[in-house]
């Protein structure tokens, strides 16, 4: 373990792994150490690896999906570093650094070439880290993928998110959530965490990197784009974007499913990944 | 006691427009003409507090229609040359939204030398919802502020050849002063705190500690403060390394001191017209503070009453008076308000005054600074020292 983090012993620390997270249930939480640094990780399941990247409402917010995938794949769901209760690194703080994050998070798992899924962040992470080794994947699939240019000059393409209240982001977002003083001590620190670790990654540039677009071309293995049909941060402008940087990509709308497809839609958007990366194949 | 005015130079005809008055409010409710207007009378009113033998101190703000000095420099680079003997307080700029730190050096030599070494610096971290102007991170606010604070210092006071500063926040080739400042190593540097914890750091700093409209708080800032310089400089600091800033409305009768607190309570109810979240963007706090905000009674943070309840925003003045945020009357009333607040304290040399705020037209602000520099002033200044073992601390912050 680094020296920074003995030094600074944090209260978070200690509820690794401990708090109760109900809608997780179906799997198990663990920590895995990633060259020094822990990493919390929630397995489930059994079957061909997959890797899946939690977007702006953690592995917790994803829940719904992952139980859909459980069923087919043994599915890693690690929290990023800086959420949940992984730790960050001290000098670990933009998405291309994760990039190679989880390259290292991949080897340490001895996932070779797992199905790799990201949700809205979560995707952005999941393309830094494919572009840098393409074919550590067998699949790729991007839900609501965040990462490229989100404004031109006075042009927003993506809702500002961080100039949204948390009231009004849940209610973009679909997510339910009680008040957050009506949380266990936890579960709020882990939701605070979070909200400071997007901050450290997304606030500027405006959650994207400008080099990405340029590296996407390397992605090589069979990706899929899926959007909700009621997306209500991302508009059909950037939609179109991503698009035209994957070409090769195959592009699905779910109706009736908003930002958090994993968690509008689960039953309809594990059989699409299912059927995408052909798991009766493989099993 | 040494007494400074300070204005924060509202655009106050917007107050009557619905809403937030900071970060959202769209920029055509600013008549350009009105704010010159506004902008020149408050600077004649700097200089009144020059000619009445007062202070100046100085503040900045950001999209904002409650401060219209969008730069503490710009504004005292005017009062460098049009006032004569009046200290000169920017308190402060705002270092961690800052994205040149040796530029915020070059305005401090500057103006230090344009006055001849009158300046006094403030560097405060700054308001976290300008944060959605300066576009800084909110994560590591206080590395690249004290980042930002080591590199100033040590530009102001080089004797030695140029150099380079290759930091975490910061990269310059070179740094060098031209002009350098007058008073060396550097201007009296102030910074402000609401805590005993940060009264601390500043105590061992050895910095001129402020403390704004806080009340009763102030007394352990000020214990914070003396305790840790005790420790650091083993004595007990001068007075006038402690500051107070509140409103003051002097008149010659108390009906008329009264309508003028009126017309500057406005200062609260408009500071406090923000959205929430831009109170406290995402990653701004440490992950462990706002785990305790949350959990914690949202009235912990205001300022309390003599009788310990929180001070509404919307509270009458004579509550704003209890908490000691305003001090209303004639200039004897004024005045002994002011040295029970001074002795419940435990003391400070500086009372930053708010002789102008919010709604208070010019007439009555050249009035209240004439009244209280004549009257109330005098008096202060022979306010002794509140012997140390009388001071009871407690245990806040």
């Amino acid at each position: 373990m680094k020296e920074s983090f003995i030094a600074k012993k944090e209260p978070w620390e200690a509820m690794m792994t401990a708090t109760a997270l109900q809608e997780l249930d179906f799997g198990t939480i663990s920590t895995l150490d990633v060259l020094g640094t822990d990493v919390e990780l929630f397995t489930a399941g059994s079957g061909a690896p997959l890797l899946f990247l939690h977007g702006i409402d953690g592995v917790e917010g994803a829940a719904p999906l992952l139980r859909e995938l459980a069923r087919s794949y043994c599915v890693y769901a690690p929290w990023h570093p800086g959420f949940g209760a992984s730790q960050r690194p001290e000098n670990l703080d933009r998405v291309d650094d994760l990039g190679y994050f989880y390259l290292d998070l991949m080897a340490a798992l001895r996932l070779e070439r797992p199905t790799v899924v990201g949700s809205s962040f979560g995707s952005w992470v999941a393309a830094e880290t494919l572009t840098k080794e393409p074919g550590r994947a067998s699949e790729l699939v991007l839900i609501s993928p965040l990462g490229l240019r989100t404004s031109h000059r006075r042009e927003s393409h993506v809702t500002d998110i961080f100039m949204l209240s948390r009231r009004e982001l849940n209610e973009r977002i679909g997510r339910y959530e009680p008040e957050l003083s009506a949380l266990p001590e936890d579960r709020l620190r882990r939701e605070m965490r979070g909200e400071e670790a997007l901050s450290l990654y997304g606030w500027s540039p405006y959650m994207f990197n400008p080099k990405l677009s340029g590296r996407l071309h390397r992605i090589v293995c069979p990706t899929m784009i899926v959007w909700g049909a009621d997306d209500r941060l991302v508009r059909s402008e950037y939609r179109t974007r991503f698009a035209k940087a994957l070409p090769r990509a195959e592009v699905r709308e779910i109706a009736d499913a908003g930002h958090c497809v994993h968690a509008d839609q689960p039953e309809q958007l594990g059989k699409l990944i299912g059927d995408f990366a052909g798991v009766k194949n493989k099993a | 006691m040494k007494v400074w005015q300070f204005s924060e130079q509202a655009y106050h005809p917007a107050f009557e427009v619905p809403g937030a008055m900071r970060v959202t409010l769209p920029q055509h409710h600013c008549d350009p003409q009105t704010a010159g207007q506004l902008l020149n009378r408050y600077l004649d009113e700097y200089l009144l507090a020059d000619e009445l033998g007062l202070n100046i101190m100085v503040n900045e703000h950001h999209a904002a229609a409650t401060c219209m000095s969008t730069s503490c420099m710009t504004t005292l680079a005017i009062l460098a040359r049009q006032t004569q003997n009046a200290r000169l307080l920017a308190l402060g700029i705002p270092l961690a939204n800052r994205s040149n730190p040796l530029r915020v050096a070059e305005e401090i030599a500057m103006v230090d030398a344009l006055s001849g070494g009158r300046l006094e610096v403030g560097l405060v971290k700054g308001a976290s919802y300008e944060l959605f102007m300066s576009n800084r991170q909110p994560t590591g606010f206080m590395d690249r502020f004290w980042e930002a604070h080591d590199l100033i210092l040590a530009a102001l006071g080089n004797e030695g050849d140029n150099f380079s500063w290759e930091g975490e926040h910061f990269h310059y080739r070179t740094a060098s002063m031209w002009p350098r400042p007058i008073q060396q190593p550097h201007p009296p540097i102030w910074m402000t705190a609401s805590s005993a914890s940060s009264g601390r750091i500043y105590g061992k700093l050895g910095y001129t500690c402020a403390t704004f409209l806080s009340g009763a708080i102030a007394r352990s800032v000020f214990a914070g403060y003396r305790e840790a310089y005790a420790e650091q400089f083993g004595r007990q600091p001068e007075r006038d390394k402690l500051a107070y800033l509140a409103l003051i409305a002097c008149a010659s009768d108390r009906k008329t001191a009264f309508r003028r607190a009126e017309e500057m309570k406005s200062y609260f109810t408009t500071a406090a017209r923000l959205d929430p979240q831009f109170r406290n963007p995402r990653g701004f706090n440490p992950v462990e503070a706002n785990v305790r905000m949350v959990k914690s009674d949202p009235n912990a943070m205001r300022p309390k009453m003599r009788n310990g309840k929180p001070l509404p925003v919307d509270g009458s003045i004579e509550e704003y008076m209890e908490a000691g945020l305003m001090f209303v009357g004639t200039p004897d009333e004024v005045y002994e308000q002011l040295a029970r607040f001074h002795d419940e304290t435990g003391g400070f040399g500086n009372l930053l005054m708010m002789g102008q705020a919010g709604e208070l037209g010019h007439e009555d602000t050249v009035d209240n600074l004439t009244l209280f520099a004549r009257e109330v002033a005098p008096r202060l200044a022979e306010l002794t020292d509140v012997p140390v073992e009388d001071v009871r601390y407690e245990a806040v912050g």
